[in-house]
């Protein structure tokens, strides 16, 4: 028989810990943290611009978007006068909690009220790191089929919001709205529900009011 | 594909735990999978084969142990499942049910070889 050493921990250990200070840290500056997570195109960037359009002047906001190449979509958050950080990951498929932290020391955000961190697209690696965040957000579009939650269960047992993007195509695309709604419920029975669309401004007011309500249930 | 990155956190933290008993060579690693995980355990043994070229745990075998996650109803108990198959109510009663387990990711254990020491 070869020795063997029995260990029980996480593989992600060292993610884990940077995931915790990171956490500490928001808890002090009394911030709320959102991860975004979707696939490509589903509509992270432009659901952030239509929610910080509808935040700014209330509270203080800020974006860390992981991408694997260019500016464009910080570009498309500081076009709003906000302020955002571009995380390029160069070319791995999710953000990692010490990738966080150094972006923060980078970005110099000072005090925020919300920090959005908009995840590299993809369903699922982001879905295993912890980026220190209050909650995960999964958005998911209509026009990408609607048997996705249970393609990628991971997310959506863990995500403890989902929104359904693009409800403006609803008609439009073949898409079963209640069946999708009753998949991501079987696998996450206590996570919340949204229809949301960016373009029509459907939902969002709903969408901000919970952003704000988890605000203040962090500060209370 | 995050399943190299995930090799490479096992590599590391098995290659501590080898020299941390003095050994020479590791043999096989034992991590626990969870269903939930959002790691495929197929494409992690082809990373784990692919991270482990050159160094001590270059020939080991990365054996997965893949845990389902339970579905459970709050009254009648758990569900019986299979893999990737979801009960979206509760066969007697009708009532929601819950999720658990399956996301585990865990290291379990390390096998190795010390040298001079016969396996």
């Amino acid at each position: 028989m070869s020795p063997t050493a029995d260990v029980r921990e996480q593989i992600l250990e060292a993610n884990r810990q940077a995931a915790e200070a990171l956490r500490t840290r928001f808890l002090q500056e009394k911030t709320l943290v959102v991860n975004l997570i979707s696939s490509p195109g589903a509509g992270k960037t432009t659901l952030l611009e239509a929610t910080l359009a509808r935040l700014s002047g209330k509270l203080k906001t800020a974006v860390l978007v992981g991408d694997i190449a260019t500016e464009r979509d910080a570009d498309r958050i500081r076009k709003l006068g906000l302020p955002a950080y571009q995380i390029l990951t160069g070319g791995a498929c999710h953000l990692d909690a010490r990738q966080v932290q150094g972006a923060l020391e980078k970005a110099g955000f000072g005090a925020l009220d919300i920090l959005f961190i908009e995840n590299v697209g993809n369903l699922i690696c982001p879905t295993s790191y912890d980026l220190g965040e209050d909650f995960k957000v999964v958005l998911l579009s209509l026009t990408e089929g609607d048997d996705k939650p249970f393609k990628y269960p991971a997310i959506f047992a863990r995500a403890r919001v989902a929104l359904l993007t693009k409800v403006d195509l609803l008609g439009i695309v073949d898409f079963d709205v209640e069946a999708v709604e009753r998949q991501i419920r079987t696998l996450n029975p206590h996570g919340e529900i949204l229809r949301v669309s960016a373009k029509t401004g459907e939902g969002m007011e709903a969408w901000c009011r919970k952003l704000e309500h988890a605000l203040a249930a962090k500060r209370a | 594909m995050h399943e190299t990155s995930i090799a490479l956190e096992i590599l590391k933290t098995s290659e501590t735990i080898l020299a941390q008993h003095g050994g020479s060579r590791i043999l096989r690693v034992k991590v626990a999978v969870g269903e939930l995980s959002a790691v495929e355990p197929e494409l992690l043994r082809y990373a784990w084969e692919a991270v482990t070229v050159g160094g001590p745990a270059e020939g080991s075998c990365l054996e997965v142990d893949f845990l389902p996650a339970r579905q459970v109803c709050p009254t009648c108990g758990p569900v019986p499942r299979a893999p990737g198959a979801w009960v979206p109510l509760c066969l007697s009663c009708g009532a929601p049910l819950l999720v658990e387990g399956g996301k585990e990711l865990d290291l379990v254990q390390v096998e190795f070889e010390v040298d001079g020491e016969k396996p």
